[in-house]
């Protein structure tokens, strides 16, 4: 077990620059979450780490030592591939013990860790099979057993989860949670899935376009986004925003004058945040009337969706926007043409400036 | 889902009609060897002798260095499949995973050497083998052979290599590998088929051929392939058909044993459960 420290690491393919210089301290058995939209880097980023990649510049320390130059097999370390990569040719048992056996371990300790890590994972009836006759789970928990059998100084996972189904996804993702406090090894794991990030993490970061957007504990990143980008990407369903003009703490929305309890001296356009679940029905200090376009039903929940004159679409969305979203509590009936009243409570806004995304 | 009776019927026709047109060579061959001459020459042809002549075999071995032939052609062979695996295999990765400047236009310009007739090789060959006083050995063989199997063998096997994920290299390189252990260790066991097929179709390229070894070999009858043997036998004035069809059948023997024994690492589906 280790603390691993990046430093300034950044990475380019010729003139394209796919990480921008890049460091964090990762602590001693922290579990660590990169998140982001597809190719924002993530995984080059892991890769980079694993010694599969090198890094343009900076520098790597794992433990007490600086690898950045190491080969992957000499850094100590274990990955889990999104696509498994198990070896086909070899056994369950043969699989797991593969690192060790590449380390000059010897057979009896070999078969004594392989065992251990197969009970650990619940693997040990299949430990004579070859991986084509193992269910995707399975073959996810011999991946997992390659990884651990090895006692290395951390784990670097690359979407584990991303090709089980919806339900072992979220079955695996507590078994993994649970193993992490049991064995307690550094993790580094990629995922495109914020829930997975939220749920998972002691710390999460998040990545786009190479750039790392936030660092922040996972409440933190749903309770004080460090700009748009954090502030629509964490918690579903998303973010609403809006477009407005500040002038001297007051701004006009949803049709109405609206002064801010925070004193800002922003002043010109801004884009107001406020997430679904602000927004009630008939009460707050804030109320306004609206048509909504669609009412989806969770039950005890329901999804409003509605326009509004001010709605900010992000680049990209024309079009497949349903507008804005109110998330309820309300068990009746609602039917769908009928007027509400949303209520929101103007503390709850969030506003970021409309040219840098920064939050305000 | 079930066959109708038509799609049965047309199904085995098709089977049954490819067959005969593959094996029909076969049983000819095998029918001018058992025959007398005068059958030979009978028409309209027989399609079993009258009296089949089963001794020819005995009689053609003993008349002719058979043995010495077939061995000297799997020297060869054997010598070809070698050489020119050990170089395709490492061309045919290093194509398949490392990209290089200019990589895919070499890998291209490998292929152009194929597209040369081997008729146009000879004489260039010739010349650079006698200077090296190499001509009337087997290595002349080897290393033309070489020439013709590898840039085809190199497309073959960087096509198969494509399809192995090198997430599994990786896995390895993790797993304390060198780069060179995890292709030996990981991607070599995996590709058997494919390296199986390679083997093969280069065995079978250096067994047939004939014009290198009929201008290298023609003034060393102790190095002899079979198929420079058997043309041999042609008189200039009589030709017994007979005797040429058993000796062929001697030579067919091993390309025939050759398949049975890579027949079980030919199957495909290898990489089965490496993913998802
Ligand atoms: N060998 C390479 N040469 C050039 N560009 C590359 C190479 N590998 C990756 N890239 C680029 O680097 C960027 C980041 O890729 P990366 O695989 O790290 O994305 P990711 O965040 O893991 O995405 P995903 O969620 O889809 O796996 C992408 O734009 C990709 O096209
Ligand atoms: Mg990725």
């Amino acid at each position: 077990m280790a603390n691993i420290s990046i430093r300034n690491v950044s990475k380019s393919y010729g003139a394209l620059n796919v990480l921008r210089p890049f460091s964090l301290e990762i602590e001693n058995g922290e579990f660590v979450v990169l998140v982001g939209p597809s190719g924002c880097g993530k995984s080059t980023m892991l890769k980079i780490l694993a010694g599969l990649e090198p890094a343009s510049e900076g520098q790597i320390i794992i433990g007490d030592r600086e690898v950045t130059d190491l080969a992957p097999g000499d850094r100590d370390i274990a990955m889990v591939f999104q696509n498994y990569a198990l070896y086909p040719h070899l056994t369950v048992r043969q699989n797991i013990g593969f690192g060790l056996k590449m380390r000059g371990t010897d057979k009896t300790e070999i078969d004594r860790r392989v065992d251990d890590a197969a009970r650990i994972l619940e693997v040990t009836p299949y430990l004579d099979r070859k991986p084509k006759d193992l269910s995707g789970g399975q073959r996810q928990r011999v991946a997992l057993g390659r990884a651990i059998v090895r006692q290395p100084q951390a784990f670097l996972m690359d979407e584990p989860l991303s090709n089980l189904d919806a339900k072992l996804r979220v079955h695996m993702r507590a078994e993994i949670g649970a193993l992490h406090k049991r064995i307690g090894v550094t993790t580094v794991y990629v995922t495109h899935d914020q829930v997975e990030a939220m749920t998972m993490a002691d710390r999460v970061v998040i990545m786009q376009g190479g750039i790392i957007q936030q660092i922040a504990a996972p409440d933190e990143l749903f309770n004080n986004p460090a700009n748009l980008f954090v502030a629509g990407f964490i918690g579903s369903p998303g973010m609403n925003f809006l477009n407005a003009d500040l002038r001297d703490g007051r701004l006009t929305a949803f049709g109405q004058q609206l002064t801010l309890p925070r004193a800002t001296s922003h002043q010109g356009p801004v884009v107001v945040g406020l997430r679904p679940e602000h927004l009630t029905l008939g009460e707050g200090s804030v109320t306004f009337g609206v048509r909504p376009t669609l009412v989806e039903s969770l039950g005890s929940e329901k999804y409003v969706y509605f326009g509004a004159e001010e709605a900010r679409i992000a680049d990209g969305e024309e079009g497949k926007s349903k507008g804005l979203i109110a998330r309820v509590s309300h068990s009746g009936n609602l039917p769908r043409d009928q007027e509400l009243r949303l209520g929101f409570d103007p503390g709850q806004l969030y506003l970021f400036d409309a040219k840098t995304g920064e939050r305000l | 889902m079930r066959r109708t009776f038509v799609q049965s019927l047309a199904l085995y026709a098709t089977v049954v009609f490819t067959l005969a047109m593959i094996l029909f060579p076969v049983y000819w061959l095998l029918v001018t060897a058992l025959s007398t001459t005068d059958e030979l020459y009978r028409l309209p042809p027989t399609f079993w002798p009258t009296d089949p002549q089963w001794d020819i075999f005995a009689r053609v071995w003993a008349a002719k260095p058979i043995l010495l032939w077939l061995w000297n052609s799997m020297l060869a062979a054997i010598g070809s499949v070698a050489l020119s695996m050990l170089v395709s295999v490492s061309a045919g990765y290093a194509l398949s995973r490392y990209s290089m400047r200019g990589g895919a236009t070499m890998g291209m310009f490998v292929l152009t050497a194929k597209m040369l007739p081997a008729t146009l090789l000879v004489i260039p060959l010739f010349s650079i083998f006698s200077s090296f006083g190499l001509i009337g050995s087997l290595w002349t063989l080897v290393l033309a052979h070489s020439t013709m199997i590898i840039p085809f063998a190199t497309w073959m096997l960087k096509g198969y290599f494509d399809t192995i994920p090198k997430e599994l290299e990786q896995a390895a390189m993790v797993d304390g590998c060198s780069p060179v252990g995890a292709m030996v260790r990981v991607v070599l066991p995996i590709a058997t088929p494919g390296l199986a097929a390679t083997a093969l179709y280069a065995f079978v390229l250096s067994w047939s051929d004939y014009a290198y070894a009929r201008t290298f070999l023609v003034n060393s009858p102790d190095n002899w392939t079979a198929n420079l043997g058997i043309t041999t036998m042609q008189g200039e004035y009589v030709t017994y058909w007979n005797d040429i069809s058993a000796a062929s059948v001697f030579i067919a023997l091993p390309i025939i044993a050759i398949y049975l024994f890579l027949e079980r690492y030919l199957v495909g589906g290898l990489t089965a459960g490496a993913e998802k």
